[in-house]
């Protein structure tokens, strides 16, 4: 994006974890439109980092602030509120196993408003023509692949037309050329519906191709952000080591300091 | 080669074993043990591997000369690799002191510390539970007002599967305990030439205390546990998350319905089986003492008091509810693994048949006490 929106979500001085913290004083902000992603390797805290964004694990310390309110402030009833702007995709698709694609994806709707079923139905059949799901709204997600899955997920994550939208791992485990589709499906999202993505991801290839800007964790904490040029070009060598893909870190430093001379 | 063509040597102060064939999996057992008593022996100082006529070299080869070099050093011997080819060097470079020291054992707290893990927990779950009990009422009244809704047909679909579906069974264990107590009171009646009194024996028993008792416990095994695998089940894969993502209440949505449910088929099906517990008495009389039917309803009638009745059914709402709760609780906190959906529903049952039978003791000793004392 080339003109940055208003600050949307914001992490101030954010502690997460369970019993001990998993990633301390992280300050990160969000601004409307962008497509920003949350990096890092494994085991790092980015998802549960995330858990505590959407409301499911209350920080150790620091605050969440989402169009300006805090998550944990106030009561469930005002966090239900400021959840409803915004749309979660988890990385295990958490579809309902037990009803149709239609009935997942219309869940939400038939949940929290009052519109009639008929165009529902419709919102529906054109959200799954969207992410390139046209005619299943039958199928159940057993039926389905892990690919189609996922974009069942980001579908029921933005029927309500949210406007923050958390992946977490959205090509995990799928193919390279699904993963491109789904990369595809998301920059769709933010074209058409003007949606704010945050990606939480490890693929290079994706970050790539849809993020403006990327945050990396590493140690417990934020370790370098900035546009995806910036974070290739800098010589930190877990940042280095994880764009160009260099397990150890000495050789990651020598070839760092050799690019930054 | 085989293996055992394995050589050793003694030159000096030192031992050389002339490894042959193969360092892989079957042989090296039997090499372990071949080279742990050359290297304990006193006299060598220094055990030479010669590598000339080793073969393929694979990890269980591999962690055999790393864990000798080990013990080696750790008496001031020393170990020397001879004639090794670029394989087993590459092999070797594998070898633990080239990754770094073995990871911290876990250790395992000892009996005061679960002990007191398990009273903590204990309060934990108490507080959670309460939590649940309290939301449920606070969304039930919300749904009641009319301020949210509960998903459209959810409750009728819990009632049928929860109580249509059980009549059957709880029909049929009715039947069978009513007859069996009638059988036995027969017996234990007629020595006193009173058999005609197990019509108010039947009625009183299958009212106040069986029926509810055992719908109960068919209710705990088919539903209580039912509750927990499914909610469980949700929580592992993440989707009661995605529920509270979408700022939709999962008490509201999975545990209010289901406990509406069992607040309605609870008394139902106890009410289902008194009359059906009766029957079963009835035909046994009818068939041993040769009482007839009519007889023996107007007995029972006579017998049972409307407060039996509210007496039996007050107490399998109460009974309903602490299956609904229990498997509602221990199904929303199973997390992780499918091992604690198991959990969950284990304890559920366990949990459940034990508060039933404790809030049924209490029931009997107050109203023995308000009757007599």
């Amino acid at each position: 994006m080339t003109h940055p929106g208003e600050i949307i979500l914001e992490c101030r001085d954010l502690s997460v974890g369970y019993a001990r913290p998993i990633l301390e004083h992280v300050d990160l902000t969000i601004r409307r439109g962008e497509i920003i992603a949350l990096l890092g390797g494994s085991g790092c805290g980015k998802s549960t980092l995330l858990r505590t964004i959407i409301g499911l694990l209350p920080p150790l310390a620091g605050e969440v602030v989402v169009f300006g309110r805090s998550m944990y402030a106030g009561l469930p009833d005002e966090r239900n509120r400021l959840l409803r702007r915004t749309g979660t995709a988890f990385q295990q698709d958490a579809l309902f196993g037990s009803m149709t694609l239609e009935d997942n994806i219309a869940l939400p709707l038939r949940e929290l408003t009052k519109l009639p079923a008929a165009v529902i139905r419709e919102m529906v059949r054109m959200r799954l023509a969207l992410v390139g799901l046209p005619g299943m709204e039958h199928r159940t997600p057993a039926t389905i692949s892990g690919g189609q899955r996922k974009r069942a997920a980001l579908a029921r994550a933005s029927i309500l037309d949210p406007e923050l939208v958390f992946c977490d791992e959205p090509s995990a485990g799928l193919d390279p050329v699904v993963a491109a589709g789904i990369d595809e499906t998301l920059l769709k999202f933010r074209a058409t519906l003007g949606v704010t993505l945050a990606v939480v991801t490890h693929e290079l290839a994706s970050i790539r191709t849809i993020a403006d800007r990327a945050v990396l964790f590493a140690h417990g904490g934020i370790r370098a952000a900035g546009t995806i040029d910036e974070l290739a070009r800098n010589p930190d060598p877990d940042v280095f080591g994880f764009f160009h893909r260099v397990a150890d870190k000495l050789a990651a430093t020598g070839a760092a300091g050799s690019i930054a001379s | 080669m085989p293996p055992q063509a394995t050589t050793v040597q003694r030159d000096g102060r030192s031992a050389v074993v002339h490894l042959r064939g193969d360092l892989v999996v079957p042989a090296m057992g039997g090499l372990y043990a071949k080279l742990r008593t050359v290297a304990k022996r006193r006299d060598v100082r220094t055990l030479v591997l010669d590598f000339s006529g080793a073969g393929r070299i694979d990890s269980s080869g591999i962690a055999v000369v790393a864990l000798i070099g080990r013990q080696l050093a750790h008496h001031g011997k020393k170990l020397d690799l001879s004639h090794m080819q670029d394989q087993h060097r590459a092999a070797l470079a594998l070898s633990p002191e080239s990754t770094g020291e073995p990871g911290e054992p876990v250790v395992t707290p000892g009996f005061h510390e679960r002990f007191g893990e398990r009273v903590l927990g204990l309060g934990v779950g108490v507080r959670v539970f309460g939590r649940l009990i309290a939301e449920t009422v606070r969304q039930l009244a919300a749904v009641v007002t009319r301020r949210s809704r509960i998903p459209a047909g959810a409750v009728r679909h819990h009632i049928e599967v929860m109580g249509a579906d059980a009549i059957f069974i709880v029909a049929l264990l009715s039947f069978l305990t009513g007859m069996t107590m009638a059988f036995q009171g027969v017996v234990q009646l007629q020595r006193f030439g009173a058999g005609v009194f197990v019509a108010d024996m039947i009625g009183m028993s299958m009212v106040r205390e069986l029926v509810p008792l055992m719908t109960a416990v068919i209710l705990t095994g088919r539903t209580g546990a039912a509750i927990a695998a499914e909610l469980g089940t949700m929580q592992v894969r993440s989707e009661i998350d995605a529920l509270s993502t979408m700022g939709i209440s999962p008490v509201r949505f999975l545990v209010v319905p289901r406990i509406v449910a069992i607040t309605v088929i609870g008394p139902a099906l106890t009410l289902i089986g008194i009359f059906i517990g009766i029957l079963g008495g009835m035909l046994v009389a009818a068939g041993t003492l040769g009482m007839p039917p009519v007889t023996f309803w107007a007995r029972v009638v006579d017998e049972v008091t409307l407060l039996d009745f509210v007496h039996g059914l007050g107490k399998s709402l109460v009974f309903a509810w602490i299956i609904g709760f229990a498997g509602s609780h221990l199904g929303l906190r199973a997390s992780g693994d499918a091992g604690s959906v198991g959990t969950a529903t284990t304890r559920t049952v366990v949990i459940s048949v034990f508060c039933i039978i404790l809030v049924d003791a209490i029931f009997a000793t107050i109203t023995t006490l308000v009757r007599h004392g």
